[in-house]
């Protein structure tokens, strides 16, 4: 069975036709991995075209709705098969910021692009960070502020996680008034300007460029 | 050097619209509630408004809540207290210090409890507009010379307090009928506000319409649904305004880089208040669309956090001379002053739009 109708499902948004055509994937008898590769192949493309002002953020949310949609059906194949994201990140806003939105957008792409994330929400204090890191073992951790007032909270935490001995982990940060220079100073490992370029930042620093992760 | 002051402010953001001469431009400016507690602290007595030497008056707010006066509590913690407001919505807010609340819930989390709640409700009731404190902020106005603005918001940022941006943004892919209905009726809403007050001998200078279109990367929606689904909407405030013959500032922070053209083709007369985090520049943007289309705003907050004050000079000197060269320039910061910005550098900012704002 051809899946290039499945990723056209997840490029337009289409959730019910996401799901039909994964159920009748499964059906045919079609590898769960492959599968999952063709949904991710959606959301790359998604993505691509978000980077290039070609589409926008509500183009994005259906695409990752479709994507949901489809991964109801196919995660517990999945699972029985033993295929599981390779890498796992974590993410939150940092202490003394309530902001949800471009967290939210992050978190939504990064398990499109098929990593296993861990959302701590807002307002999360450094230890709440240390210690979700020592629990998931992350490879990427991301921290999200959307005040000026709350950027300093972005520092202490890096700071703390590189005390706790966790600088195994890399730490990308985002955010309405984060900079590179501001992450540079900080000690971040990247700054992502935008929710697509957090999946392209994060694959670099875990050394994955595609859906070849899964391949 | 001193402001050269031979101009009310009235005259003086007339003129400054129209691209006529001016003694010096216009100026406002807005802080956080933090900051100006800071300041306290550290020497400041006056009202800030004096301080900057405010040439701007609003006159009302017009916001249509459809539960005008909730403000219930559902839940606290030591630090933060979860409300549903005057919209109906569901918000975590800090106790003790300000900052963006966290959005819990939307009343319009199906389309039904818009056409069968929120919209019934919204038209039943009465004007959302405070005739008393319009009169009194009018007789303010006319006392300080100030130009006086009817305000209130602009039907994407209330859409999204009624739905989320979630469910907004989905919806004008998917449902556009719903959002349009959703942002005629509150458009109305705000029109029908203003009409009121003008009915009952509100004279106001302008029209100043306040909502958050963008974000750092661009428009959160993008420019092709706001040119089908809300730039409409847009073009009818705007008109609405000039056929009474007041102008239209807009506000709305982020990148709007790419919709500049389409706020002049809504007939948009001021854009405020230009994010420089977000790539707004009055020094691109002033030889490019400075005929058609004034500013007020565009200095950088974040540099001013900086308390540098070199790079602040050059900030301020930079912005005022480039919104200059047009006639159609007022003052402000980028954003909202922060906290992390001392009085004391605020000082040199008001001295540094006196040094270079005025026009001879």
């Amino acid at each position: 069975m051809e899946l290039t109708q499945l990723t056209e499902a997840i490029k337009t948004g289409n959730r019910k036709a996401a799901g039909l055509l994964t159920q009748e994937a499964i059906d045919a008898g079609v590898e769960p991995k492959a599968i999952l590769n063709s949904l991710i192949e959606g959301m790359d493309d998604i993505g691509a075209r978000f980077q290039k002002n070609e589409v926008f953020v509500p183009e994005m949310l259906i695409a990752a709705r479709a994507m949901k949609e489809s991964m109801v059906i196919l995660e517990p194949l999945l699972v029985a098969a033993g295929i599981r994201p390779e890498f796992t990140a974590l993410i939150g806003t940092v202490q003394g910021d309530l902001h949800d939105i471009g967290k939210n957008l992050v978190a939504m792409m990064w398990k499109g692009a098929n990593f296993n994330v861990i959302d701590l929400g807002t307002n999360v204090p450094p230890e709440r960070f240390v210690a979700a890191a020592r629990e998931h073992n992350p490879q990427i951790i991301g921290l999200s502020a959307l005040l000026t007032t709350t950027m300093p909270s972005m520092k202490s935490t890096i700071d703390e996680l590189k005390a706790a001995g966790l600088s195994n982990a890399k730490i990308v940060i985002g955010g309405a008034p984060i900079t590179q220079a501001f992450a540079n100073q900080i000690g971040a490992d990247a700054f992502a300007p935008d929710a697509a370029s957090a999946v392209e930042v994060a694959r670099k620093l875990v050394g994955s460029q595609s859906t070849a992760v899964l391949a | 050097m001193m402001r050269k002051v031979r101009m009310t402010g009235c005259e003086r953001v007339s003129r400054m619209i129209e691209r006529k001469d001016q003694d010096c431009i216009p100026r406002m400016e807005s802080f956080w509630n933090d900051t100006l507690k800071r300041w306290r602290t550290e020497g400041m007595v006056d009202d800030p408004n004096v301080i900057v030497g405010n040439d701007f008056q609003g006159l009302c707010w017009s916001e249509p809540f459809p539960f005008p006066g909730q403000d219930i509590v559902t839940s606290e913690d030591a630090d933060t207290v979860t409300k549903r407001d005057a919209w109906g919505q569901i918000n975590r807010y800090w106790k003790f210090r300000e900052g963006t609340p966290e959005h819990v819930a939307f009343p319009c989390e199906t389309k039904e409890d818009w056409f069968d709640v929120i919209k019934p409700r919204l038209l039943a009731k009465g004007p959302s507009v405070d005739l008393k404190g319009a009169e009194w902020a009018l007789r303010l106005a006319r006392r300080q010379g100030r130009w006086c603005h009817l305000t209130g918001l602009e039907t994407f940022e209330m859409t999204r307090h009624l739905l989320g941006d979630e469910n907004t943004m989905i919806a004008m892919i998917e449902d556009p009928e719903y959002l349009i209905d959703v942002s005629r009726t509150m458009t109305d809403l705000v029109l029908s506000d203003f009409e009121y007050l003008l009915a009952n001998g509100i004279e106001a200078d302008g029209v100043w319409i306040y909502g958050d279109m963008a974000y750092r990367s661009g428009l959160l929606c993008g420019p092709p649904l706001y040119r089908e689904l809300v730039w409409p909407d847009h073009q009818r405030m705007a008109q609405w305004a000039h056929d009474r013959n007041m102008p239209f500032v807009f506000h709305t922070d982020g990148d709007v880089n790419s919709v500049i053209e389409d706020y002049i083709k809504a007939g948009f007369d001021v854009l405020q208040p230009l994010e420089a985090k977000a790539g707004m520049d009055v020094r691109r943007l002033c030889p490019a669309v400075g005929d058609r289309l004034a500013f007020i705003g565009n200095c950088d907050v974040m540099i001013y956090a900086t308390n540098d004050r070199d790079a602040i000079e050059e900030e301020v000197r930079s912005k005022i001379e480039a919104g200059k060269s047009t006639k159609g320039y007022g003052y402000h910061s980028d954003h909202s002053v922060p906290p992390s910005v001392s009085y004391e550098t605020y000082c040199f900012v008001v001295d540094l739009v006196d040094k270079y704002g005025n026009y001879d």
